[in-house]
C-alpha cells in the first residue's frame, strides 16, 4: 500500500516536471539520454543491494539486532547505530541496503534514521577524500562537531513518535 | 548542440558511469558472501526463497525507481542552475542560510561538485554558517539521493518522516554556528 502511494506521488511530480521540460525546446533529448543512463546505472545496484539486504537480514541474529538496535535499546542503541553509520564506507546504496536489512531484522526506525543520518553527516570516506581537501580541516571540524548530535536527536524523535 | 545542451551534459546525475565501481563491488561481495552464508547455514531452500522474494520485491519497486529517476533527472534540468547559484551570494540573515541550504539540497551532483560550490560561496564573502548550511543541506537532504536511492531501499513513510524532521536542521546548524562565533567574538 505504501509503495503504491509513494509511487503515485512520485509519478505525479515526475509527469509535472516532464511537462514543464517538454515546453522548452530541445531539452527532451538530453532528458531522455540522462534518465536512461541513470536507470542503467541504478537498476543493477538496487537489485543486488536488495538481495544483500535480504540475505543479510536472514543471517543477522534477530534477538541480537533487537537487543542492540531495537526500540528498547534507547539512546545507547542510537549511539551505536550512529557510530556504525559514521564508519560505513561507500556509496548510498551500501548504506541503504544495510539499513533495510537491519530494519527487517528488528532494528527500530529511530536506529535506522540515526544510522542513515550519521552516515550522511560524517561519512568518513567522503570527508577524508573530499571535504578536508576542498574545504579545509577547520571547516570540516566545525561542521562535523555541530552535526554530531543530529543523528541521535532525530533517532530519539522518530522512536518517540513511532 | 546548443549552449544549453553542453551545459546540461556537464552535470551528471550520477557520478560514475563505470559498469562496476568500488561501491558496487562492495555490494556484490556482501550479496555473494551473505547468500553463501544463508545457503550453508539455512539450506538451499531458504536461499532460493529469499532470492525469489527479493527479486520479486525489486520488480515491484521498478515503477517507483523509474519515477524517482525521471523526477530527479527532470528536476536537475528544470532548475535554473545559474539562477540558483546567483541567489546564493554572501547574503546574510536567515534568508541567506535558507537559500544556501536549499541550494545544497536541490543542486544535483556529488562531492566533486558540491564542495567547490560551498568553497566558492565562502570565497565570495558568505559566512561560515552559510557554508555549513549548504553542505548540511546537501548531505542531509540531497534530493537526488533521496529520490533515487533512499526511496528504493527504505519504506516511504520512514523516508518522509526522516526528511520532514531533518528539513530545518541545515538552517539550525548554520544559526548555531553563527551564534557560537558571535559569542566568541
Amino acid at each position: 500500500m505504501n509503495i503504491l502511494i509513494g509511487t503515485v506521488l512520485i509519478w505525479a511530480a515526475a509527469l509535472w516536471v516532464i511537462r514543464r521540460l517538454a515546453r522548452e525546446e530541445g531539452r527532451m533529448a538530453v532528458f531522455g539520454r540522462r534518465a536512461r543512463e541513470t536507470f542503467l546505472y541504478i537498476l543493477p545496484r538496487v537489485a543486488v543491494g536488495l538481495l544483500s539486504a535480504g540475505f543479510l537480514a536472514a543471517l543477522l541474529p534477530e534477538e541480537r539486532v533487537e537487543a542492540l538496535f531495537g526500540a528498547s535499546a534507547g539512546v545507547l542503541g542510537l549511539l551505536l547505530a550512529s557510530v556504525f553509520g559514521a564508519i560505513t564506507p561507500g556509496g548510498p546504496f551500501v548504506v541503504f541496503a544495510i539499513g533495510a536489512s537491519a530494519l527487517k531484522a528488528g532494528a527500530s526506525e529511530g536506529a535506522i534514521v540515526a544510522y542513515v543520518s550519521a552516515w550522511s553527516v560524517v561519512c568518513i570516506t567522503r570527508t577524508l577524500t573530499y571535504e578536508v581537501a576542498m574545504m579545509g580541516a577547520a571547516f570540516t571540524r566545525v561542521r562535523i562537531l555541530v552535526s554530531l548530535p543530529v543523528p541521535i536527536i532525530l533517532g530519539l524523535i522518530v522512536n518517540a513518535i513511532g | 548542440m546548443t549552449d544549453r545542451d553542453t551545459r546540461d551534459a556537464d552535470i551528471p546525475a550520477v557520478p560514475k558511469r563505470k559498469l562496476i565501481d568500488a561501491g558496487f563491488a562492495v555490494v556484490i561481495a556482501i550479496a555473494v558472501l551473505s547468500g553463501a552464508g544463508v545457503w550453508i547455514t539455512q539450506g538451499a531452500g531458504r536461499f532460493f526463497e529469499i532470492l525469489g522474494q527479493d527479486l520479486l520485491f525489486a520488480a515491484a519497486l521498478l515503477p517507483k525507481i523509474l519515477g524517482g529517476i525521471l523526477l530527479a533527472t527532470g528536476l536537475s534540468l528544470l532548475i535554473p542552475r545559474d539562477r540558483v547559484l546567483a541567489a546564493v551570494g554572501p547574503e546574510s540573515g536567515l534568508r541567506g542560510l535558507a537559500i544556501a541550504a536549499a541550494a545544497g539540497a536541490i543542486l544535483p551532483g556529488g562531492p566533486g561538485l558540491t564542495f567547490p560550490l560551498a568553497a566558492g560561496l565562502l570565497a565570495s564573502g558568505a559566512d561560515l554558517g552559510a557554508g555549513i548550511a549548504m553542505v548540511s543541506g546537501w548531505v542531509l537532504l540531497g534530493a537526488n539521493r533521496t529520490l533515487i536511492w533512499e526511496l528504493s531501499f527504505l519504506p516511504p513513510d520512514l523516508v518522509g518522516l526522516r526528511y520532514a524532521l531533518t528539513f530545518f536542521v541545515p538552517i539550525l546548524l548554520g544559526l548555531f554556528v553563527r551564534a557560537a562565533l558571535r559569542g566568541r567574538a
